[in-house]
């Protein structure tokens, strides 16, 4: 009796749990508001106006997982987005235009971590300046009215359908999802970025190369503010340099609520994922009740202040009242891996 | 021990507040939900954002005018002008079987694929203030064309001043292309006769910044000290203007015009430095959109050049051609504001 008790409590202290008792909380919740809530096409669609969000949340979770911040990511997206429109407009084939974008992100991401993993410069002031340099950059390659004319071929990541119902975005996101998930849960790659975001300075005696995991972090969050501007168009058919705009804190919305302390260690790809659904499923909910759209910012803020106060409890639980867990800073949402993580940095060394 | 029981106790705090909020939320809610009943059509109204009195007050005049129809508006959208965060909104009143969507893009572009979306499943779409891409939508309801905003300020300018005398005009930055257009037909306007007197000797630019509007006027002043008069076609300029004229002590001996709104203007058309500003009347603009939207589903108007209908107390409407073949109706003339009319708008 008591261990199926300890059972239910270690389930309910994890974050995911949580946020999917949350999930249907508010699908019921919703329902009863709207009788066009609960629709198959309004459910499958539910995602696809976030989804460029929630592939930028799970290029910003590894960076936050590795202790530092990247709030550039919605200008890389602009960035990304004009140079893509510019050089498919210079007549360049759409797949390269595409790939050429991609590369301008992925180097934009990649100057974030040089400055942060390799001159060792604060992450929020250097991503905070390059927020607003590359936002300048993006209105000096395409000023005024943008680029609207992209081949089908292209637009249908971001606005097509499978089968009339199903967004082509959503299989998107589920797919990155489940990639990035993996190598975040499944490789060295992954282990190494919650031992550098739980101490960095252990991390660097245990023989991890922190600069270059650091600047591959920034990199890989530029290349997923890329692949977010790729969705963008797609959905919205439309390039100019204020793509992306306002969408920050949406992006960190997904990341905190998701379970990933914003000190670093700990968090899960799944985590991410559920909190980009209950953000687009409250919004939606709200919105097929026609409630004010500032009413909608007081719940989904009230919400975001809830995550915070309930993921200090869960982690005072799992610290407190499971000794099978070890007693260390943020463990929400990922006790298995971070467990794991303690002992194998240092068979990684003895490997060498 | 104690630390974890406040621990708890604050938590206990923030769900009861959290439940309650969301609780009276849905309470307010439930009652919006408006049903389709037979001719009554559900018209959703998207601004390019909410909480600002011009939009609210767009909102207003739709409501009124869907009173006179017997429609249904709904009035809602997102709090910041992004275009992305219109998306969702356009989405969501499609899948509430919207009858008809009503919209003012922030970007035109971006909002065209979901207002496509929303009317294959069967929502016309009418746009104003703010245009989307032309095969999205039936007809654009557009405020007062630009050669009449040009030469209506040209107008009340020189009404203050007997008609002579040196001018500028204070402009947002040099790239914003509805000042331009004004611009080019004020210059127009000021080779008529009845103008001939007024001398444009500089056009500035305030960036719509007011430390930048404010910082111009006083170059303006030092630097012509003949000046008879300003016309700032920008909100942000001519509310600044209008401020350094009265700290400055020179609201007689410089008149100044503009484009502005009644809320920000009211204390300086009533204080004499800005006798005259100028916009449209935002809530006849809505009320306008809401009567387009209405024939456009009764079949009236279907976007051809030439059909006309009685817009309620506008009296009656045109679809005219505006640049690029495009089917557009017509707020009307702009509208003026002076001390004896300011205190009728809250916009």
């Amino acid at each position: 009796m008591r261990t199926a008790l300890l059972f239910v409590g270690r389930l309910l202290a994890r974050w995911e749990v949580l946020l999917v008792i949350a999930i249907v909380g508010v699908g019921i919740w919703s329902a009863t508001l709207s009788p066009f809530f609960f629709v198959r096409a309004n459910l499958l669609d539910l995602l696809t106006p976030y989804a460029f969000i929630g592939l930028m949340a799970f290029g910003l979770a590894f960076v936050v997982i590795a202790g530092e911040i990247d709030i550039s990511v919605a200008s890389i997206l602009a960035v990304s987005v004009v140079c893509f429109s510019q050089f498919y407009d210079a007549g360049l084939n759409v797949w390269l235009a595409l790939v050429a974008g991609l590369a301008v992100a992925t180097g934009l991401g990649c100057i974030n971590g040089v400055l942060v993993g390799i001159f060792d410069l604060p992450s929020l002031a250097i991503t905070l300046g390059t927020l607003a340099a590359y936002q300048g950059l993006a209105y000096v390659i395409l000023p005024g009215e943008g680029v609207a004319a992209f081949p089908e071929s292209v637009t249908k990541f971001g606005g097509g359908y499978v089968h009339i119902e199903l967004p082509i975005a959503l299989l998107v996101l589920i797919s990155f999802a489940v990639v990035l998930g993996f190598v975040l849960h499944a490789t060295r790659f992954g282990r190494y970025l919650y031992t550098i975001g739980s101490n960095r300075e252990a991390a660097r005696f245990a023989g991890i190369p922190v600069a270059r995991v650091r600047v591959t972090v920034f990199a890989l969050s530029g290349f997923m503010a890329g692949i977010a501007g790729v969705v963008y168009v797609g959905y919205f058919g439309s390039a100019r340099a204020d793509a992306g705009q306002g969408s920050l804190l949406d992006v960190v919305t997904a990341v905190v609520l998701g379970g990933v302390d914003i000190f670093g260690g700990s968090g899960s790809m799944l985590g991410v994922f559920l909190a980009l659904v209950l953000v687009a499923e409250l919004r939606n909910g709200m919105q097929l009740a026609n409630i004010a759209g500032d009413t909608q910012n007081i719940v989904i803020g009230v919400l975001l202040l809830t995550a915070i106060v309930l993921g200090n409890l869960t982690r005072a639980i799992q610290a407190r009242g499971l000794p099978s867990i070890p007693r260390r800073k943020g463990v929400i949402g990922n006790a298995t891996a971070s467990a794991g993580l303690a002992i194998e940095p240092e068979t990684e060394v003895k490997g060498r | 021990m104690s630390r974890r029981r406040l621990r708890f106790g604050g938590l206990a705090i923030c769900l009861v507040f959290a439940v309650a909020l969301v609780t009276a939320l849905t309470a307010t809610a439930g009652r919006e939900a408006a049903g389709h009943k037979g001719q009554n059509y559900k018209i959703f109204l998207v601004p390019k954002l909410i909480g600002v009195n011009v939009f609210t007050e767009n909102g207003k005049g739709a409501k009124e005018a869907a009173k006179e129809l017997g429609d249904t508006v709904i009035y809602n959208g997102p709090t910041e002008a992004v275009a992305a965060k219109q998306v969702p909104f356009i989405n969501t009143a499609a899948q509430q079987q919207a009858d008809a969507i009503i919209i003012s893009a922030n970007d035109p572009n971006a909002v065209a694929p979901a207002l496509k979306r929303a009317a294959a499943r069967g929502a016309k779409i009418v746009s104003y203030d703010g245009d989307v891409a032309r095969d999205a939508r039936t007809i654009f309801v557009s405020p007062p064309s630009a050669s009449a905003i040009g030469q209506f300020q040209v107008e009340w300018l020189g009404s203050q001043i007997g008609y002579r005398g040196e001018i500028a005009i204070l402009s947002a930055t040099p790239t914003a292309a509805n000042q331009n257009t004004w611009i080019k037909f004020m210059k127009a306007a000021l080779k008529k006769p009845k103008y001939r007197g007024m001398k444009l000797v500089k056009i500035a630019y305030g960036n719509d910044n007011p430390t930048d509007s404010a910082k111009e006027t006083q170059a303006l002043l030092q630097g012509y000290p003949n000046l008879k008069g300003i016309i700032s076609p920008t909100t942000v300029g001519v509310a600044a203007a209008a401020q350094v004229l009265q700290q400055e002590r020179k609201c007689n001996a410089v008149a100044l015009t503009g484009l502005g709104l009644p809320n920000e203007m009211r204390k300086y058309i009533k204080a004499g430095c800005a006798k005259k500003v100028g916009l449209w009347n935002e809530r006849d603009f809505g009320y306008l959109a809401a009567y387009v939207a209405h024939y456009v589903l009764d079949g009236k108007l279907t976007g051809k050049i030439g059909q006309s209908f009685k817009a309620g107390r506008l009296g009656m409407r045109t679809v005219v051609v505006s640049d690029g073949n495009r089917p557009v109706v017509v707020l009307g003339d702009p509208l003026v504001f002076t001390k004896a009319n300011v205190d009728k708008y809250n916009f």
